[in-house]
């Protein structure tokens, strides 16, 4: 399993080198392969993904797996891979390709593509070199939930989608300060962002009502305040802002790139910076 | 939500800045501020902490400024204050703008507000050619459901689709509101606490905070069990068998992880377990040659032998750490702050001297108990109104934008047909280029000219 993630990272990063490439020599075919190999290195790391997966609910089922269907069924949604820090990374990572490709089709290419991909590849180093312990650890109760799957799905589908909103604001950001033909047109970057952030803002606001049930049924309380829901709420915060600068008080441009940036140090905090913190979500670590 | 120009009244000054956007932005940027805050900050704790960990001054600011009970503080309100302005701040936009929006949403376009849309394309057909039907197929397929209107020598086909979406930002702002509404509820009607039970015991209260609150029934814990996935490792599933007695009703339930049980308008929830020291704790005390066995109650205080101090047994673990069975003790003598130890029962050797004292611990009997968060929270179904009210507000706002079609399709004096195409969509250019794109060609092959 961590050789195909180990070839998954090295595909992201030469997707990341091609696009550059591609873009540095505007060659349409390069583009083309660079996205080829993007979709290849997601097939791959979904396979690794659905391999860990079925592992993990062998792990779980022992050698009497349960009988009746349903029970299965419940046993295979409670045992997906990700349940842990490791995990996470990984998700993370599969997410941004996944994200990129599914939703933001026509603009994944070019200095984008090589952003996202770059940062797909930078996860998995993590996830691999990082020190993170990479086994598959049997669930403690409270992770033992329907909640479980949709709510982090959501959670980094909407990261991903935030990340892309990052990627384009850099580019904003970088055409705004000193403009270059290579990289995209702004109002074409202004437009992205914003999507991405919509769709991202989105994901997240579901990724936290689903917690707040969850919580909810675990707890007893659908929110406690803990470092990491003030995190995402930080978070949520200041992309309603964002698309509240934007819808109606016409902001465009560099203040939302900025803002796009402010609310993916925000994103980045929620991940990471958490994990430092006293925090229920302690079983990311 | 849109900004208004400043007025000379100064009430419509107060509405105007109550609903305008710029305070909106700015508190939601505020709010986050403070959630960071909240975030880095612990939470909660005793004014001694934030004391040891920032020092003296710092550690009292932070306690006296209610920034260690950030969220709930309500003088200076951190949180409050800026998270009550917004939900003013989206009442009166709700107000201001909910029932244009509403009209909108709800009358249909008038026959003249189809015919003065933007005109977007012309098209003609031959003489002898009635293109009606041929249009009104290419209309269903591309467009789907779409109304007609048969005049005088014209006839009109309409189609439009986010008519609602006006509401969607509403519907969003409303779920906000009852979220909020539900938290204040949850928050003056609600009630939070918790119990532990032992294995065959019963308990018609429970704790809050420092209190004990009745329950009004009757709860025994029958049966408590544990599985763990190997010995000494991460427990696999923890359940209390329950039984709740109501007078003459009786109910039997299992209370796990995940899976709370309510009754009698209480929930409660599986929340952890533990052992607990069960009667007196048999301690050996060694001072000098000295060596004397004594009983010790729970949580009173005992004066030792020699009188050179006095002990507390504060709690036990049945499994301190996997170092075996274990008891707190508090040790003070005089006036100063009491000591805190743990004494091993397998491992003497680790005790160290407090005072001119040594401990050991002799015996002590362990119980297992099921902890149980006991809550009431009449604010929960209204939060969860504002989470499902919440989903297709946003899908009408952002994923469903507002477009209008209509091909206005004439006789000429001549007899032959000529059309005209309108539309408009305010927030969905790029879709909508694409669309009328396709309708063209659809419609030109449509005619062989």
């Amino acid at each position: 399993m961590s050789q195909l993630l180990g070839v998954a990272m090295l595909i992201y990063l030469g997707v990341a080198i091609i696009l550059v490439m591609a873009e540095l020599w505007s060659s349409p075919w390069m583009q083309r392969a660079g996205r080829g190999l993007l979709w290849a290195g997601l097939a791959l790391q979904s396979g690794a993904l659905i391999g860990r997966w079925y592992a993990s609910y062998q792990m779980a089922a022992g050698p009497t797996p349960p009988p009746v269907l349903l029970e299965k069924l419940r046993l295979v949604i409670f045992q997906a891979p990700l349940s842990n820090y490791y995990d996470s990374l990984v998700f993370f990572s599969w997410c941004l390709p996944a994200m990129g490709l599914l939703a933001f089709r026509r603009q994944l290419q070019g200095w984008l593509g090589a952003i996202v991909a770059m940062a797909a590849c930078l996860l998995l180093a993590k996830a691999s070199f990082g020190g993170v312990a990479a086994d598959i650890q049997p669930l403690m109760p409270a992770l033992k939930s329907n909640w479980l799957l949709i709510h982090v799905v959501v959670c980094f589908l909407g990261y991903a989608a935030l990340t892309v909103a990052f990627g384009a604001a850099l580019l904003y950001l970088i055409q705004d300060y000193s403009p270059r033909e290579a990289l995209p047109a702004l109002p074409l970057l202004d437009r992205l962002i914003y999507r991405a952030a919509i769709l991202g803002f989105f994901l997240l606001t579901f990724g936290i009502l689903t917690g707040a049930v969850w919580a909810e049924t675990a707890w007893g309380k659908y929110w406690s305040w803990d470092p990491k829901e003030d995190a995402s709420l930080v978070t949520w915060l200041i992309y309603a802002a964002l698309l509240h600068a934007r819808l109606l008080k016409g902001w465009q441009g560099r203040r939302i790139a900025w803002l796009a940036v402010l609310g993916f140090l925000a994103v980045i905090f929620t991940y990471f910076g958490v994990n430092y913190l006293q925090s229920m979500h302690a079983y990311m670590t | 939500m849109s900004t208004t120009k400043m007025q000379a009244k100064p009430k419509s000054r107060l509405w105007g800045w109550l609903t305008s956007i710029r305070l909106t932005v700015f508190l939601l940027l505020i709010l986050a501020a403070v959630a960071i805050l909240g975030a880095v900050l612990p939470q909660d704790q005793p004014a001694e902490f934030y004391a040891s960990r920032f020092g003296e001054i710092w550690g009292a600011v932070i306690w006296r400024s209610g920034l260690a009970y950030i969220y709930f503080s309500i003088f200076p309100p951190w949180f409050l204050g800026p998270v009550t302005l917004l939900a003013m701040n989206i009442l009166a936009c709700l107000i201001r703008g909910l029932p244009r929006a509403w009209r909108r949403a709800f009358t249909p376009l008038s026959g003249e507000a189809i015919l003065s849309l933007p005109p977007r394309a012309s098209l003609q057909w031959p003489r002898e050619t009635d293109p009606r039907e041929a249009v009104a197929g290419i209309w269903r397929r591309e467009l789907g459901r779409s109304r007609r209107q048969i005049l005088p020598g014209k006839e009109v086909f309409f189609h439009e689709t986010g008519r609602f979406r006006p509401l969607g930002p509403y519907l969003v702002h409303a779920a906000l509101l009852f979220i909020l509404a539900g938290g204040l509820i949850g928050k003056f009607w609600g009630i939070e606490g918790h119990l532990r039970l032992m294995q065959g015991e019963a308990a018609q209260s429970f704790v809050v905070g420092e209190t004990e609150k009745p329950l009004g029934f009757q709860v025994r814990l029958d049966r408590f069990q544990v599985q763990f996935y190997e010995e000494g490792g991460i427990p696999k599933e923890f359940r209390s068998d329950l039984t709740f007695t109501q007078g003459g009703r009786e109910l039997k339930a299992t209370c796990r992880v995940n899976e709370p049980v309510s009754f009698g308008g209480f929930t409660f929830y599986q929340a952890d377990y533990g052992t607990q020291l069960k009667g007196q704790v048999r301690l050996q005390v060694l001072q000098g040659p000295r060596r004397e066995s004594l009983q010790a109650p729970l949580r009173q205080w005992l004066t030792l032998p020699g009188g050179q101090g006095q002990i507390m047994v504060i709690e036990g673990e049945a499994n301190l750490q996997g170092f075996g069975p274990a008891v707190q003790i508090a040790y003070k003598n005089g006036p100063e702050h009491p000591l805190f130890f743990w004494v091993l029962k397998d491992h003497p050797e680790v005790a160290e001297p407090i005072g001119p004292y040594q401990f050991a611990l002799e015996s002590a009997n362990f119980e297992m108990y099921s902890g149980l968060e006991v809550n009431r929270d009449p604010g929960v179904p209204w939060v969860y109104l504002g989470f499902i009210l919440f989903l297709p507000g946003f899908y009408l706002a952002f994923f469903r934008p507002h477009q209008c079609w209509a091909l206005v399709l004439e006789k000429s004096p001549q007899g032959d047909w000529q059309g005209r195409l309108l539309g408009s969509s305010p927030r969905a250019r790029e879709d909508f280029d694409l669309r009328q794109a396709r309708l063209l060609e659809e419609l030109k092959r449509g005619t062989p000219s």
